[in-house]
């Protein structure tokens, strides 16, 4: 039974563990932290008005996607 | 100061700034960069549609699969957070842009846009409205390469690091169950538990090394990676073959333990590694790919790979001279300081030759092209100097030579303790158990810190003051150095003429001669404004009329009906003036209509320190020379000066390359300081090129140290730092071959626990690290 606990222990941590581990392999991966000083001083641009244009960029983004679709 | 409703501008330029950032609202950008001394944006800048030329396109701009176009560009003049929200915000409200990325750490710049919509004109107009300037560089492919495989050993890390923290979380209920007793189930099931940690440890981050080891096989050599594969593989396997048995220990930490340490070593040998990519890239930005051409009357902007011998060129003033051939029309000064060194402007008139690499300073002419670009002067310059970079000699580190006998050793001791055990009667399990405890003992972990740690106290010191070492791999190379070639101008003197006597005829006003002088921007006459700028407390400047400079000669101007003229003997004598006696000093004569009022004699002063270094140096059996493209007296009389007895002058670039040639076939190891582009080829040549932080662009970029201060008592830091870096990698090795000859034969004997292995394993490796740290502590004191 005591066996049990542990084994169960120390799946769940791991598990949880895994999940962080992950999460910051993507992070690294899609290049989050390319720019150590961006990286930092992100938080400072941080307000609605910034998040708003993030948006308006994707959108502008897709549609140029869309409009510069081009079949061969 | 310009004002404006509430606001003050210190010029149009920020005004200007101003009302574009307002008008599209993104007047945040002041609140932004709150206490930050902004540059007043500059304005004189080459006519931009270039950028639209199909060469330039072909050259920098790249299609990605949804047909968006892309490109690199560096902006210049980012100096905190709040310009690189701004430019990017610029680039997003412009119809077309995708998108614009920039890394505020090196200023590079990624933007993606949709061609059809917007120009690539257009986009860097609009950097350089808002007061940046940006110019494009091939992201070549090496540098892509280089990028990924340091967030390639991210990964790895991140995986390693994590997995064996975890792991010995574990491992410490592991060896209290040892002492104290635990049940066979428990000990399973931590077992398991740090295999399923010590597995994506071995096969995900561990790949690196069995690549390596591959690789080595298949080359004929055992390195270190071999050793750390077989070592941790047949561990990992031992230990699966325990937990399945269930009894014995498993050696699970050991491995994730290896594999993440030597890891870590070779990531801050990457990390130290030099970007070779960056260096081609400059030379690239400093050739334009285009010139203007005469056919039949009229002027079409040709590629210049296409121009043919026999066409016309033209050249206007302050461009490059990008091919060779003869002037047909026009006169006019040139800097061929790229080819000879030689800082003063050389004249040349129709019928003289013009070589491809030198700078029109005033001439527009019409050439005729008597090379295509392939075999012009220009491009040999560029091919020597890529041949250079790439065929540096290695020199083989020590790391490397030990690395391979090391691994050797070890493995054929543990296959031969494996074979005794068995041989004399145990069974194969145990045999096989002590084999590889032999492995694990052994474990290269201090010996793959020695090496990285070292280098790395090394060049954080050298950072510190001044010096910086483009790559690890070079504090070993200098410290093995045999030869050191100094240049003369910039590197041993200051490189700017001072005023060393002053000779006055009559008396005169200062201001006059000031005003003249601060019209020209050659050496001498900059070294006679800093002169006076120093004796006299109260200056003007006065408005002179007509004001015209001579070159290689001298300047006159008038000044309410006065005639002012500075010069040389030369310009003296063809003016009429009377000067007397002339010196073999540089001098500068001043004359007040038409008679000779005063004489300043100049010199390149000598930098502090030379004296000293060239002393020292040659205590430590380093032969000094000194190379320079100057005239045999100037350069010895400073040789002698200084106290170097070997001088070679009048050297052309090639000559100079030709020289660490002839040294290399001596198998000297040569460490050569310059700073112009004249000492580029040899720069590149040398075993270790050094540059003056303040040396020409080129220069500092194919060089591998940079001595930002300029002084030469930096230079002899760097052989210091190069020679105590490398006792220490020495003292690395010592240590950690002394604790494998203790513990190696205990192992052999199968004295050794696993506790006793981990322990000792770490113990070693912070022995490596805590002795590099030691010198860094001496060298900070002192």
């Amino acid at each position: 039974m005591d066996n049990m606990i542990v084994a169960m222990m120390l799946g769940a941590s791991l598990f949880l563990g895994a999940v962080a581990l992950i999460a910051f392999l993507w992070a690294i991966k899609t290049g989050q932290f390319d720019d150590e000083e961006k990286f930092l001083n992100a938080v400072k641009f941080d307000n609605v008005e910034d998040l708003n244009d993030a948006i308006a960029q994707e959108k502008k983004r897709e549609e140029l996607k869309k409009k510069n679709y081009k079949p061969e | 100061m310009i004002q404006d409703g509430e606001h003050y501008f210190c010029c149009n330029g920020c005004q200007g700034v101003f009302h574009l950032l307002s008008d599209s609202g993104l007047d945040g950008f002041y609140q932004k960069s709150a206490g930050v001394q902004l540059t007043p944006p500059t304005q004189q800048y080459e006519d931009s549609s270039n950028f639209n030329s199909p060469a330039f396109y072909d050259k920098f701009v790249t299609k990605n699969k949804d047909a968006f176009s892309e490109v690199s560009l560096i902006i210049e003049g980012i100096h905190c957070s709040a310009c690189v929200w701004l430019n990017e915000k610029a680039l997003h409200k412009m119809d077309g842009v995708v998108e614009a990325s920039i890394n505020f750490t090196n200023n590079k710049a990624h933007i993606i846009w949709v061609d059809d919509v917007v120009k690539l004109s257009e986009i860097i107009d609009m950097i350089r409205a808002i007061g940046y300037n940006a110019y494009p560089y091939d992201a070549s492919l090496q540098e892509l390469h280089a990028n990924k495989v340091r967030k390639e050993y991210y990964l790895r890390m991140a995986v390693a690091i994590f997995a064996s923290m975890n792991v010995m979380w574990i491992a410490v209920a592991q060896y209290a169950g040892y002492f104290t007793g635990i049940t066979q189930e428990m000990k399973t099931i931590l077992n398991i538990a740090e295999g399923v940690l010590a597995t994506p440890v071995l096969f995900y981050s561990g790949w690196v090394f069995f690549r390596g080891a591959y690789y080595g096989m298949r080359n004929r050599v055992v390195n270190m990676d071999l050793l750390v594969a077989t070592g941790a593989l047949l561990t990992y396997v031992y230990s699966i073959y325990i937990t399945v048995l269930e009894h014995g220990e498993a050696y699970f930490d050991s491995v994730s333990m290896i594999i993440t340490f030597v890891l870590i070593g070779k990531f801050l040998e990457v990390l130290s590694k030099k970007n070779a990519a960056d260096t081609l890239d400059v030379i690239g930005k400093h050739l334009p790919n285009e010139v203007n051409i005469v056919k039949e009357g009229q002027i079409v902007v040709c590629k210049l790979q296409d121009v043919t011998v026999g066409e016309r060129v033209l050249v206007s003033s302050g461009e490059k001279v990008l091919l060779d051939g003869v002037i047909l029309k026009g006169e006019g000064s040139f800097d061929e300081s790229s080819l000879t060194g030689e800082s003063e402007p050389i004249f040349k008139k129709i019928g003289d030759k013009v070589i491809s690499g030198t700078t029109s300073i005033d001439a527009d002419i019409e050439f005729e092209a008597t090379k295509d670009f392939e075999h012009s002067t220009l491009s040999n310059l560029v091919m020597l100097l890529e041949s250079a970079i790439n065929k540096k000699p290695k020199i083989e580190l020590l790391a490397n030579r030990l690395s391979e006998h090391f691994s050797t050793t070890i493995l054929v001791l543990a296959f031969m303790t494996f074979a005794v055990w068995w041989a004399w009667p145990h069974s194969f399990e145990t045999a096989l158990m002590v084999g590889i405890s032999v492995i694990v003992i052994a474990c290269p972990c201090a010996l793959g810190l020695a090496t990285p740690v070292a280098t790395l106290v090394g060049l954080s010191l050298g950072a510190k003051r001044g010096i910086l070492f483009k790559e690890a791999a070079q504090l070993e190379t200098m410290a093995k150095a045999d030869v050191l070639l100094l240049d003369k101008t910039g590197t041993l003197t200051e490189g700017k003429p001072t005023v060393s006597t002053e000779n006055k005829f009559q008396e005169f006003e200062y201001t006059l001669l000031y005003s003249l002088v601060k019209q020209s921007k050659h050496p001498v006459a900059k070294g006679i404004a800093k002169y006076i700028e120093k004796s006299v407390e109260t200056l003007s400047l006065y408005a002179l009329d007509s004001f015209s400079q001579i070159s290689a000669r001298g300047m006159e101007a008038n000044y309410n009906g006065v005639m002012l003229l500075g010069g040389n003997a030369k310009f003296m004598h063809e003016r009429g003036v009377e000067i007397g006696q002339s010196s073999s000093n540089t001098n500068f004569y001043y004359a007040i209509n038409g008679e000779l009022v005063a004489l300043y004699e100049l010199h390149d002063a000598i930098k502090p320190g030379a004296q000293e270094l060239v002393k020292i140096l040659r205590d430590k059996a380093i032969d000094v020379v000194m190379l320079t493209g100057d005239n045999i007296a100037s350069a010895q009389s400073i040789a002698k000066e200084v106290g170097i007895e070997k001088v070679y002058a009048e050297l052309t670039p090639e000559e100079k390359l030709a020289y660490v040639e002839s040294l290399h076939k001596d198998t000297k190891v040569v460490v050569m300081v310059g700073d112009g582009v004249n000492d580029i080829l040899a720069l590149a040549k040398a075993d270790i090129g050094i540059v003056m932080g303040s040396g020409s662009d080129i220069a500092v970029e194919i060089s591998d140290v940079v001595l930002l201060n300029d002084s030469l008592h930096s230079l002899l830091g760097a052989f210091q730092i190069a020679r105590t870096t490398f006792t220490l990698i020495k003292q690395n090795f010592a240590i950690s071959l002394v604790y494998n000859a203790i513990t190696i034969p205990l192992a052999m004997a199968g004295l050794v626990i696993p506790l006793v292995a981990a322990l000792s394993m770490s113990f070693s490796s912070l022995l490596v690290v805590g002795n590099s740290m030691r010198i860094r502590y001496k060298w900070n004191r002192s």
